[in-house]
């Protein structure tokens, strides 16, 4: 064979190599595009639809895009109901915040515990925090209520997150116990022996090290908090003090039998958006997190 | 120099009720390079870490400059310690790594640049302050490791097989820096290992550990030459030293697999006929053409290393037996030779173990 013969079998080769590995990447970013387009629709159809027109929101809805220009007359009748949109969402994100920092609070504490330290009872008493994942929520209400009822924090947001922290902390301190555990123990060796103790030891060597953990956590108590419904319904009993699960209970109820679709979509949007903002921050993570512990 | 650095009193180690470490006594030298080899479970490194204050001492007493610091916090033992795992903290870039025990300690921002800026300089890792462990190769992690010992100028170094994570080529260049460094720093260390050759090139003293006790103390010439028991005799040295059956036949000889010879022992209380155990170094049997003391051994297998032959031979009585082969032509497996053996490098252990002289 000639060297030009070489050099031109050579580079067909190589073109027919381009040509497969870029078929093979447009396949895989088409698929990517289309999953994402099929999860990404729903959200767009709500959002669009939440700004059509007062008018526009009661008809059927195809297109499902404000056809007559865009207007906020949904979010504004969602504000006529209960005490406002302003005060429920407040409500809620005060909450779901105080819930996501107290589980982060003493999950950490616990994991760190249940995974470094030695005391009498440690694993029986590890069972019984996990093993109260298998109760259901529902069928302690009642006596939730009576607690909260002699505590005097029924229908008090506190109260509500004391709940909502005590529902959250199994999985938490499941979560963080097994995020310390993937830390190796020599890294906790040598600060020791650099001088950090306790506490330090804890925020400056380790936090950081468990930060997936943390970010999981914090994701989880966020969305179950905010998401939470019944506890909320059952819990509270004034108006301004309910959360926006209660007040999309209502808007969906309707008045007199009369259904504001476009109160609703609106109530749906701003429901979802703190949702979104929060996964999006953490998201990166919270996979690392859910993978720690599985890889070793 | 030998003002004393470390002394270990009667240190004894119980995990619930089993005691694995019985009661050791050491003086290590300061200044001096310590070795505590063993085989894996012998306590070697739980002893290291009772040095550090990370494991806490069931009984006894440990001295660093003759500071009691049994129940003291390992920060404030004035050690410093290099992990087998590196141990180095992920989320800091090595200066931080380096800083951070400084800071912990609340040294002055100056002081600390000083210290960091001389550590890496010893080590060469200058270029590598602004990267994350996880962008560096495991020698230069080891290195970091090493000076964030440094920078706590300790007065003892402590070494956990620093060098098991290394491949074979780092860990020789790594080594001889290690030795570098202790030159350069004249800092007592102690230095575990299951590594004989880290062990024999590095230590000052090697302390031999079986079981929680410490079967021989000395420098890597008496421990090779002279080891106290048949334990010693068979840990030191690769290919490790041949431990053949014998008999004592009174008037400083043996018989071992039906040849006889003199051994360099005087024999006080053993009985005629009594059984021990002759010891001579692969390395130290030659090839003879008869005489005395020769023992004829047949080669089952033989292996070339290039400037040696390791000779795997079987005996007349079937006991094995390697020997080291330096010059002549090569021989090969099914040949039968005549192996003799140093007067000088005869060895004789009592059926207990003892070394008999």
């Amino acid at each position: 064979m000639t060297l030009s013969k070489m050099n031109a079998s050579m580079s067909l080769s190589r073109r027919r190599r381009a040509r497969k590995a870029f078929r093979a990447e447009s396949t895989y970013h088409a698929t990517g595009v289309a999953i994402a387009l099929f999860f990404l629709v729903p959200f767009a159809i709500t959002l669009l639809a939440s700004f059509r027109h007062g008018t526009e929101a009661r008809l059927p809805p195809l297109p499902p895009w404000p056809a007559n220009g865009i207007s906020l007359d949904s979010y504004r009748s969602l504000d006529t109901f209960g005490a406002g949109v302003w005060q429920h969402t407040f409500n809620s994100l005060l909450v779901s915040l105080a819930t996501v920092a107290l589980t982060v609070a003493v999950s950490v504490l616990a994991g760190y515990g249940f995974s470094r330290y030695r005391f009498p009872l440690k694993n029986v008493l590890f069972v019984l925090i996990i093993a109260t994942l298998m109760i259901p929520f529902q069928s302690i209400l009642t006596p939730l209520f009576i607690i909260l009822a002699r505590l005097g924090l029924n229908n008090s947001l506190f109260g509500l997150t004391l709940v909502y922290v005590t529902l959250q902390l199994p999985f938490s301190v499941f979560m963080m116990r097994n995020a310390f555990d993937a830390v190796p123990k020599e890294i906790e060796e040598a600060a020791r022996i650099d001088g950090a103790r306790d506490l330090k030891l804890l925020f400056r060597v380790l936090m950081p090290l468990v930060l997936p953990g943390i970010a999981t956590v914090a994701i989880f108590a966020f969305l179950n908090a905010w998401n939470e419904f019944l506890a909320a319904l059952v819990l509270l009993s004034s108006n301004e003090k309910y959360t926006l699960p209660v007040l999309m209970m209502a808007v969906r109820a309707g008045r007199l039998g009369a259904v504001n679709w476009g109160a609703v979509q609106a109530g749906v949007a701003v429901m979802t958006l703190p949702c979104l903002v929060v996964f999006l921050l953490l998201q990166r993570y919270y996979m690392r997190g859910l993978m720690a512990g599985a890889v070793k | 120099m030998n003002e004393t650095g470390v002394v270990l009193t009667d240190i004894r180690k119980s995990f619930g009720s089993l005691e694995v470490i019985h009661g050791i006594d050491l003086r290590i030298a300061e200044g001096s390079f310590v070795v505590f080899v063993g085989p894996s479970g012998c306590g070697k490194s739980t002893l290291l870490r009772m040095i550090a204050g990370l494991e806490e001492v069931t009984d006894g007493e440990i001295e660093i400059k003759g500071r009691n610091v049994t129940d003291l916090d390992p920060s404030d033992r004035g050690i410093a310690m290099v992990f087998q795992s590196y141990a180095l903290y992920p989320h800091m870039s090595v200066r931080e790594n380096l800083a951070f025990g400084l800071k912990m300690a609340r040294t002055e921002t100056a002081e600390i640049e000083a210290r960091v800026k001389a550590a890496s300089a010893i080590l060469k890792i200058d270029h590598l302050l602004d990267r994350r462990p996880g962008q560096l190769s495991g020698g230069q992690r080891q290195r970091v490791a090493i000076g964030r010992a440094i920078v706590r100028k300790p007065d003892v170094f402590l070494f956990d097989e620093p060098l098991s994570n290394l491949d074979a080529e780092l860990r020789v260049s790594m080594r001889i820096e290690i030795a570098r460094l202790h030159r350069e720093l004249g800092n007592t260390m102690i230095y575990v290992t299951h590594d004989q050759t880290e062990a024999m090139t590095l230590a000052d003293k090697i302390v031999v550990l079986r079981d929680g006790r410490i079967e021989q103390a000395g420098t890597p010439r008496e421990v090779y030459e002279n080891p106290a028991n048949i334990f010693v005799a068979g840990f030191i040295g690769s290919p490790r030293m041949n431990l053949l059956d014998a008999a004592w036949l009174g008037n400083g000889r043996v018989r071992v697999a039906g040849s006889e010879m003199s051994v360099p022992v005087a024999g006080d209380g053993l009985q005629i006929g009594e059984k021990v155990s002759f010891g001579a170094r692969p390395e130290h049997l030659f090839v003879t053409d008869g005489g005395e003391g020769c023992i004829p051994a047949k080669v089952d297998f033989a292996e070339y290393l290039g400037g040696t032959q390791y000779l795997y031979c079987q005996l007349a009585d079937g006991q094995p037996l390697i020997a080291e082969y330096r010059s002549g032509p090569e021989i090969n497996a099914g040949s039968t030779l005549a192996l003799s053996v140093g007067d000088n490098q005869r060895r004789l252990f009592a059926a207990d173990g003892r070394r008999l002289t």
